[in-house]
């Protein structure tokens, strides 16, 4: 596995986006700055506020959640709709396209590179806010399991932001601009029903239904649901099945449009 | 080449391709009936195009701008789909993208094809190296030759975009180059740079090309670079052919004249309309004229014999005037 990944080139195209990203410090601490800011405004309006009766979140449960939502979001970013829509535009997918390398797997990789270089900003952030909060904080629930399966939600949870990103992306052989509709469906449905706005076990009964149904919540608020112990493991067995489903629909959706996008592509410019 | 040695590199028969542009006239009132009934044509860029292109020709590729040039390449490459037609290149067909087909080809287009913008060329060839698997022996042969004859060491570890554009377009074509493509495509490789690049380039591509061979498809606006690489040229206007052959023989179909220039010791030069003769230019004793060119060796004779000249050249009309020619409505014959 590790011999096919380093042969046909993947491992000098993942190591090329390190030291691009490299190139451009001030960028990374940008979009690190941008993913903590939000977060962190929306926790403070969460512990600033008298909850209900029904909601099944304490203070310390927004505190672990707001925590974890930025190093979540950051994992399970991907830039293909941005990067791709711009390579159809610009014509620099015609590069892509001549070279005996998959066209999409370099996507993949700038979003790995991305996302693992920003933890070297997010982390410290993370760390100091937890030093703050750490007495309000309870993690005497986690064991290795748990950890196992947190870690194996986030990277399902990437796969299906890729999935879905990587559809938006490929309209672009069609669609002059997707940016927009990745604002609707990846950016404000992400927001609201992934649970960055609002953990999703904080919805009303249906509403949670139908996030729980939808892509978006295993994106974000799924992996968070499981460190914090809220799920039994057949909650998180059906997470991961609800995921995986959608991550198999999305693929075959691709692919699809990859196929008839070439047909269609005009590769302008050089 | 794909499973046995084609006696073509390059065919294409009954090519097409078509592309539907959005048309919009002037006006806010057009805007909104676009908005709501948006009109289309549909453009043939390619048309009926047949090419037979042996293993090792350089062929140019001529054409005025939209001719359909870049589009070929881009069919060739397998980058665009055809409309109808059909391709073989080295026995694959292009826009299946196999991977041993893209192995075998390369197509510069800019100075941005291959490199990396972000990182120095340096990075690109190892890059390039890993995704074409190329041995370490491989490797550093060949990027230690093309690194001489393109003369780039010094710009190796600099980012791609702080170079200049000749450095660029060095670097670009010893990436391209670093695979040892069968078949090499290059769109205008020479645009934009001085007459000493340009020059540079040339020479490196015939230099290239007497080592290894690789079947070149060139198009360029500048017919130095045409006259100076290719024997065969392709023409093609507004999608269709119209004229497959050699330069010379475009030279001699478009053109039947060729220009003497003679330098007199002193007196006049006496030539005279009926004799085919027609004079273009005319500064002291120097004298540019137009002669048909079967009468060429006759009056260069008569000229000698007269014990006055002190110099007399022959030269074809400039290719860019040929060229031109063809594309425009008097043109006198065409192929």
């Amino acid at each position: 596995m590790i011999a096919m990944f380093t042969a046909d080139g993947k491992l000098a195209v993942l190591k090329a986006y390190f030291k691009i990203i490299l190139t451009y410090r001030g960028m990374l601490l940008i979009h690190g700055i941008r993913l903590l800011l939000l977060p962190m405004v929306l926790a403070s309006a969460w512990l600033s506020i008298e909850k209900t009766a029904q909601n099944p979140y304490s203070d310390s449960d927004y505190l672990l959640y707001y925590l974890l939502v930025p190093v979540i979001m950051n994992l399970t970013d991907s830039r293909i709709v941005f990067k791709f829509s711009l390579a159809v535009k610009d014509g620099s997918l015609n590069r892509d396209l001549l070279k005996p390398f998959p066209p999409l797997m370099g996507y993949l990789l700038e979003s790995l590179a991305n996302n693992a270089m920003q933890l070297f900003y997010l982390l410290p952030f993370s760390f100091v806010f937890w030093l703050f909060v750490r007495d309000r904080i309870v993690l005497s629930h986690l064991e290795p399991s748990l950890l196992l399966y947190f870690l194996a939600a986030i990277v399902i949870g990437g796969m299906a932001r890729l999935a879905v990103s990587g559809s938006i992306a490929l309209l672009s052989f069609w669609i002059e601009d997707v940016t927009t509709l990745n604002l609707i469906l990846n950016g404000g449905i992400w927001a609201l029903l992934g649970g960055m706005i609002v953990p999703v076990a904080t919805f009303p009964d249906k509403i949670r239904y139908i996030a729980e149904l939808l892509p978006y919540r295993y994106m974000l608020s799924f992996p968070i649901e499981i460190f914090s112990g809220r799920l039994a493991p057949a909650e998180i067995w059906q997470g991961f099945a609800t995921a995986l489903g959608w991550i198999a629909i999305f693929s075959i959706i691709m692919r699809l449009i990859w196929k008839r996008g070439l047909k269609t592509y005009t590769a302008y410019g050089g | 080449m794909n499973e046995q040695q084609h006696e073509y590199a390059i065919v294409s028969s009954g090519l097409n391709r078509e592309f539907k542009v959005r048309l919009k006239a002037e006006g806010l009132a057009a805007s909104l009936r676009n908005f709501f009934a948006p009109a289309h044509k549909t453009v043939n860029a390619v048309n009926n195009l047949d090419l037979q292109i042996r293993p090792g020709d350089i062929v140019g590729f001529l054409g005025p701008n939209g001719a359909g040039k870049t589009t070929t390449l881009k069919m060739l490459s397998g980058l665009l789909v055809p409309t109808s037609g059909n391709i073989d290149v080295l026995g694959y067909t292009p826009f299946n993208r196999d991977h041993a087909f893209l192995k075998s080809i390369s197509l510069v287009m800019g100075q941005k094809q291959n490199l990396w913008w972000d990182l120095p060329p340096v990075e690109t060839f190892a890059i390039h190296r890993r995704i074409y698997g190329l041995t370490d022996a491989e490797y550093k042969s060949r990027i230690s030759e093309l690194i001489d004859m393109l003369e780039i060491v010094d710009c190796l570890e600099t980012q791609t975009r702080k170079l200049s554009l000749g450095q660029r377009m060095r670097c670009e074509l010893a990436v391209s180059l670093l695979h040892q493509p069968q078949i090499l495509f290059l769109d205008e490789p020479t645009i934009g740079l001085d007459i000493l690049m340009q020059k540079k380039i040339r020479n490196f591509l015939l230099d290239y090309h007497r080592r290894f061979k690789p079947t070149i498809l060139l198009t360029s606006h500048y017919m130095d670079d045409v006259a100076a690489l290719a024997q065969r040229v392709i023409v093609i206007d507004h999608g269709n052919k119209v004229f497959d052959g050699y330069l010379n023989d475009l030279t001699h179909k478009m053109h039947p004249e060729k220009i003497m220039s003679v330098l007199l010791n002193n007196g006049e030069f006496i030539c005279l309309p009926e004799e085919g003769c027609r004079l273009i230019h005319h500064d002291g004793h120097h004298y540019r004229f137009m002669l048909d060119r079967k009468r060429v060796p006759e009056m260069a004779a008569r000229l000698y014999a007269t014990g006055n000249i002190a110099d007399l050249t022959i030269e074809d009309p400039p290719l860019e005037d040929l060229i031109g020619q063809l594309f425009t409505s008097d043109k006198p014959t065409r192929p």
